[in-house]
């Protein structure tokens, strides 16, 4: 009993951490919650500077008025309401639009900045120059990049979803990336902030805006039911920035200042939240149609053969290649060995999540700096493509490991026998050893293949829309989001299921097949 | 046919053969007999370049085998030398994925590059000369030790060697398999077949022409019947 606390003992300076900091009185730091990997102007780290960004200003002014020192608080910009809800952060500050729907769970600020949806493409582009060219029909459809969560996401799907293809995407930054490289997206809507700071401010000087800014919103900080005093204050702090034209010189500063936000004080003192029948003019909309699972079954069900189709590309691809890293491992000169063990141990010992990103984003603008656009063509495959490369390179190494224990397991006197025939040792592997091997592995084979099955997801983060990314696209709406999660896991579940099923079976037999 | 030069092979610091020179000639039945440990297993792996030495030399049919160290031997030519010398071993090793008669054709197929059907073609009456012919398309673990040896050693006549090593093929198996086994050996004694034979069986060193005996790594005794 002693023994088994005393390394709680140990932990007890620690404990301080789990003490909510709202009980420490006055002086309670202002928890904002908000994504540096939405970048700037947002907010963003400047070597030197530290957290920079009109938000971040935006915070340190509102601790002032508050007297609470500002505290930023990473989260996932698409979970950045789940975190407040969970009571990880008081307020959620970070580009998030006023959203009648999203008012009961989270009661909104008056607005403190008017943005719009800008229409972005590459600079070279000539086809598309507004957004009716969007509609125009072509041979393949376009393919527009939009935040994932955001808006403009679902903005795009209402009106523009039958004409082109929306992929929805983690970061602004590679989204960018991509339309600039232009082989796997052709254009991208962005909120007016990231639009005016970085294509029209100059920064990414191979993008450009084009039409006139759609859909007039409005960025608000939310809160939680209960705060209604910090609502307040907060309402106060924002309406003093405003009229003390401290607002207007923080955005100044980020180019961000413009006849949009001149109406600000304007729409702060009209009641607050507004009802949907009360919204101004620049925000009426056609009602939108609610969004259900059977709805969504369409989406749902494409999904879920996408997960298939990824899983079954990947896994033999990863068989292939682990069974020739583990026979080169096994009998290769030295040098091989060296070589793929130096293989299997970067594979296994990195997340496969960063060597997606690699794949996906790294190698492509690493080959461009190498060779240009010419090179760096060869290495942006369609995400499809991507998403399987990069499954079956990192299951490469966990098979490789697989068919090495295999290949071991096997007698050393079958590949004397072989060698004694007068087979070449190749020979000999192929058709005496793999083969011996192949039925030895199935247990653990079928075991990695549920895994892989499940690690499809890492392919929501390189715009392939499998059933977590469906996840990932829908979870914004509130009703939806529990039964959303309750069908996908369902779905992962009835697959997975079976074969973990299959594969004790199949452990149960070989093992007695050894034992006869 | 065979000719083994001063012989020395060392297993870290043991030695296990201590300069060893012997002659097979064509169409002799030679037993190896002693102790156990005294280095015979590993004198008949050394023949067919299973085990690499570190002194002396070894003489098969026109190839030569050096000590370990010195002259690397082609790839095709080991290759051939094993061919030329076929191996049975006391587990038998037959292999557990293929069926009695792909076991025997292996090596026609996989070693010399013949097509199935000519591959059958020399399997199948092998089969029927051991016996087996009705056990083609077994498996080897739905036949007995006996059997499993029995085509093991069909399997080592299929590519036709110059001359089979035999690692106690019996001794992994009851009187009576070892005594169907035996059978088949004298057989192919009587046809004039070259055959190196490990062994503790009495009637057939009996039968051997030349009894080589090994102790520690040394020849004690060569004795002509």
């Amino acid at each position: 009993m002693n023994a088994a606390f005393r390394w709680l003992h140990q932990l007890t300076p620690f404990l301080f951490l789990l003490v909510p900091n709202a009980a420490l009185g006055q002086d309670a730091p202002l928890r904002w919650g908000g994504d540096k990997a939405g970048g700037a102007p947002f907010i963003y780290e400047e070597p030197g500077k530290g957290d920079v960004g009109f938000e971040a200003e935006l915070a340190a002014f509102l601790g002032k008025k508050l007297n609470r020192p500002p505290k930023f608080v990473q989260c996932d910009w698409d979970a950045i309401p789940d975190t407040l809800q969970r009571g990880n952060i008081d307020i959620a500050l970070n580009g998030l639009e006023f959203l009648a729907e999203r008012e009961a769970e989270f009661p909104s600020t008056i607005p403190y900045f008017v943005y719009t949806l800008r229409l972005i493409v590459n600079a070279n582009d000539e086809a598309i120059r507004t957004w009716e060219d969007l509609k125009k029909p072509r041979e393949k459809k376009l393919r527009v990049g939009v935040l994932r969560g955001s808006f403009a996401q679902r903005y795009m799907e209402d009106n523009f979803g039958k004409d082109i293809m929306v992929i929805p995407t983690k970061e602004v930054d590679e989204t960018f990336q991509l339309v600039e490289e232009r082989e796997r997206m052709d254009a991208t809507v962005q909120d007016s902030p990231a639009a005016s700071y970085y294509v029209q401010g100059g920064l990414r000087p191979k993008l450009k805006v084009v039409g006139p800014p759609a859909h007039t919103g409005f960025y608000v900080i939310l809160t939680n039911p209960k705060d209604v005093e910090l609502r307040k204050q907060l309402n106060e702090a924002l309406s003093q920035a405003t009229a003390s034209g401290e607002l207007e010189k923080i955005y100044k500063k980020y180019g961000l200042w413009d006849t949009d936000q001149e109406r600000l004080a304007y729409h702060q003192i009209r009641p607050w939240p507004k009802t949907a029948e009360e919204k101004p003019d620049e925000t009426k909309e056609a009602p939108k149609e609610h969004l259900t699972i059977a709805g969504l079954a369409d989406k749902i069900a494409l999904a879920a053969w996408m997960t298939v189709k990824l899983a079954c590309c990947a896994m033999p691809l990863a068989i292939l290649l682990g069974m020739l890293v583990a026979v080169g491992r096994m009998y290769g000169p030295w040098p091989l060995k060296v070589v793929l063990t130096a293989y299997v141990e970067v594979l296994r010992g990195t997340p496969i999540l960063l060597q997606m990103y690699v794949w996906f984003f790294l190698i492509p603008s690493l080959m461009r700096i190498i060779g240009g656009d010419e090179l760096a063509s060869w290495f942006t495959a369609a995400p499809f493509y991507v998403g399987i490369f990069g499954l079956a390179i990192n299951y490469s190494a966990a098979e490789a490991e697989n068919y090495r224990a295999g290949l071991q397991a096997i007698p050393k006197g079958q590949m004397e026998a072989a060698l004694a025939l007068g087979m070449s040792p190749m020979t000999a592997v192929r058709r005496i050893m793999l083969p011996q091997a192949f039925r030895i592995v199935i247990p653990p084979v079928t075991n990695d293949f549920i895994a892989l099955f499940k690690d499809t997801s890492i392919c929501s983060m390189i715009l392939i829309t499998e059933l977590t990314g469906l996840y990932y696209q829908y979870k914004y709406d509130r009703e939806l989001v529990l039964q959303l999660a309750l069908t996908i896991g369902l779905i992962y579940l009835f697959i997975s299921y079976p074969l973990s099923v299959l594969a004790s079976r199949l452990e149960k037999r070989l093992s007695r097949g050894a034992h006869a | 046919m065979i000719t083994v030069t001063e012989l020395r092979k060392k297993r870290g610091a043991n030695t296990v053969i201590d300069g060893i020179s012997l002659t097979i000639r064509k169409g002799e039945v030679a037993a190896i007999v002693g102790p156990s440990g005294g280095g015979k297993s590993t004198l008949i792996r050394c023949l067919n370049a299973l085990e690499p030495f570190q002194g002396g030399r070894i003489d098969v049919d026109g190839v030569s085998l050096q000590a370990e160290g010195t002259a690397k031997i082609p790839k095709a030519t080991l290759l051939a030398l094993r061919r030329k010398v076929g191996m049975v071993f006391q587990q038998f090793n037959l292999f557990p994925h293929m069926t009695a008669l792909e076991n025997v054709m292996s090596g026609p197929r996989f070693s010399i590059g013949v097509s199935r059907a000519e591959a059958e073609k020399i399997a199948r009456p092998l089969l029927e000369r051991v016996g087996l012919a009705q056990k083609a398309d077994s498996k080897p673990d739905q036949l007995s030790g006996g059997q499993q040896q029995r085509v093991a050693i069909a399997r080592a006549l299929a590519v036709s060697p110059s001359v089979i090593l035999f690692d106690e093929p019996t001794s992994a198996l009851d009187p009576q398999m070892a005594a169907e086994v035996m059978a088949v050996i004298l057989d192919l004694a009587k046809e004039g077949q070259t055959m190196v034979v490990v062994t503790h069986s009495t009637e057939f060193t009996k039968r051997a022409h030349v009894v080589h005996t090994l102790e520690r790594g040394r020849l004690v005794s060569s004795v002509s019947n």
